[in-house]
């Protein structure tokens, strides 16, 4: 009888976090048609392992650099572990877990990150919050992911419910459930890949307009906390036989005053680190920013990235020594499918651009 | 037994439904606009007798404003709505998306030929920066910074004169 007692106790427990936990991935958004950005820390852990580089930080990395295109050039496999807003000290969790899964012979950093070192650096606190759930929600759980999820919170995060919101989920997103969508529920158990091995693909033109004002900073100077992570990536890259490359993406705003400039320069050559600013490398690469950009300049469309990512690629052949791999056929079997799919992708997204246009007066 | 084992499970449907109804989060966290440092006053700037004031609806200031100089905008990473930036030529104004509306994020002086209601331009002194509003906004190095309500007023120096003259919203942090 008590044996009896307690399988029905077991059973219920079971049957309620089933229930619980059912509903706490229903509510949770997806990240499929909107804010796709959300979706592409999760994305990781199904192309992790074999790839040479890896591509670190915002959207400077995600929007601008191609791996299939690095792929089908040179033959390096790369992947990128972008997300939007990332912080460096999310950037440096993100490793730190990234070298669990690979070993990568060189990791590029955008140093753009540099420039934001606390929640107030990105504008409105709710803003923060939701750049944070889209970086922390779709990692794995890992020593990495609470180290990360606590330099991260918001003072209203750590106010309300703190690490629990993140160990529940749905303590937070609770009342999505009167804006539930059909990416909800066909998203359930699987969801679809919104990038290429990191790479958001973009392929609408929108041509610079004008110059970004450069208005003067009260301070140009990096934070603390910006070095202390910097050098923390730069050691744990050293730990695992890495090459950290510092790297300034071609986008124009937000503006890339001489005075970050200066403060890269030194950081690089006191540690003797490659550092590459492209924005000072515009006509090598090719760039028209009447063709290859899709927001005025912020970003690359995939026709800038792809010529961004040619470039790029011939320093890390030349300078970091790495290796075409196009020979090994697991590895260009794996690399010929992710192919497809991106030219899949492109096509897709040129016809759906060119059927806007001819719908637009 | 039955009973028990629903009993069981009700209480913990039950607890999961406290807990979810207690903790009252919002889809958004809002964000407030004052704070502690507001001291009756405001801080906000006048063009041609229009006042243009942090986090007001930019639409009619826009409107009366009329065709800018330029125009840049910037989408923020993942959100919906732009970041705009229009260019009058002594000043620039940017607003930030807030649902429907754009508002007022930053108000930046570019030349001598505008100067701040309380009658402060670009090349004054330090001296009458600190006549003008007071001392205590140094921050020790190059600039004053006076926040009021929903405002910043920073005021960067350069060889003890102002150089810079710039209105900010202020966001909760």
């Amino acid at each position: 009888m008590r044996k009896k007692a307690a399988l029905r106790i077991i059973i219920s427990v079971i049957l309620f976090a089933v229930i619980f936990f059912a509903l706490q991935r229903l509510l949770m958004p997806k990240y499929m048609t909107e804010s796709k950005e959300g979706a592409m820390i999760q994305e990781y852990y199904q192309n992790a392992g074999d790839n040479d580089v890896v591509f670190i930080t915002d959207c400077e990395v995600y929007e601008n650099f191609s791996p299939v295109k690095l792929w089908n050039e040179y033959g390096i496999p790369s992947i990128i572990r972008g997300s939007a807003q990332q912080m460096i000290w999310q950037s440096y969790y993100l490793l730190e877990e990234t070298f669990r899964y690979e070993s990568p012979s060189v990791v590029v950093f955008n140093v753009m990150t540099m420039t934001y070192d606390s929640a107030e650096s990105v504008g409105d606190q709710s803003k923060m919050e939701a750049y944070n759930r889209m970086t922390l929600d779709g990692m794995r759980w890992s020593k990495s992911k609470v180290s990360s999820i606590k330099a991260s919170m918001t003072k209203e995060e750590k106010e309300k419910s703190g690490i629990w919101s993140y160990i529940f989920p749905i303590l937070r997103y609770h009342d999505r459930w009167n804006d539930l969508k059909e990416e909800d529920f066909r998203c359930f158990f699987k969801q679809d890949q919104v990038t290429d091995n990191g790479y958001l693909m973009q392929v609408k033109v929108n041509p610079v307009k004008d110059d970004y004002p450069r208005i003067p900073l009260v301070s140009y100077q990096f934070g603390d906390i910006c070095y202390e992570y910097l050098d923390k990536i730069r050691l744990l890259c050293e730990e695992h036989n890495c090459q950290l490359v510092l790297v300034k993406a071609p986008s124009l705003s937000p503006i890339w005053y001489d005075e970050y400039e200066i403060q890269i320069l030194d950081y690089a050559n006191e540690h003797d680190l490659l550092y590459i600013n492209c924005l000072e490398h515009l006509d090598e690469i090719g760039i028209d920013w009447n063709q290859d950009t899709y927001d005025q300049g912020l970003h690359l469309n995939v026709y800038g990235a792809e010529k961004l990512t040619v470039y790029f690629g011939q320093i890390l052949r030349d300078e970091c020594l790495l290796q075409d791999r196009r020979s090994d056929s697991s590895l260009s079997e794996k690399w010929t499918e992710k192919t497809r799919l991106y030219d899949q992708r492109k096509e897709r997204m040129e016809k759906e651009r060119d059927q806007e246009a001819d719908i637009q007066p | 037994m039955k009973k028990r084992s629903l009993l069981v499970f009700a209480s913990l449907m039950i607890a999961a439904l406290l807990m979810l109804t207690a903790c009252g989060g919002s889809k958004e966290p809002e964000t407030s606009g004052d704070d502690s440092s507001d001291q009756g006053g405001k801080l906000v700037f006048l063009y041609k007798d229009m006042e243009i004031a942090m986090k007001e609806d930019a639409a009619p200031i826009l409107e009366a404003l009329g065709e800018p100089k330029s125009y840049t905008e910037a989408a923020s990473c993942a959100f919906e709505g732009l970041d705009k930036t229009y260019y009058y030529g002594s000043f620039y104004l940017y607003t930030y998306p807030d649902g429907e509306k754009d508002r007022v994020n930053m108000v930046v002086l570019c030349d001598d030929t505008l100067s701040t209601p309380e009658g402060l331009a670009i090349g004054d002194s330090k001296e009458k920066v600190e006549s003008t509003y007071s001392a205590d906004g140094y921050n020790g190095v190059n600039a004053y910074v006076y926040t009021k309500g929903d405002c910043t007023l920073t005021i960067i120096m350069e060889n003890d004169k102002v150089s810079s003259i710039q209105y900010g919203a202020v966001f909760e942090s």
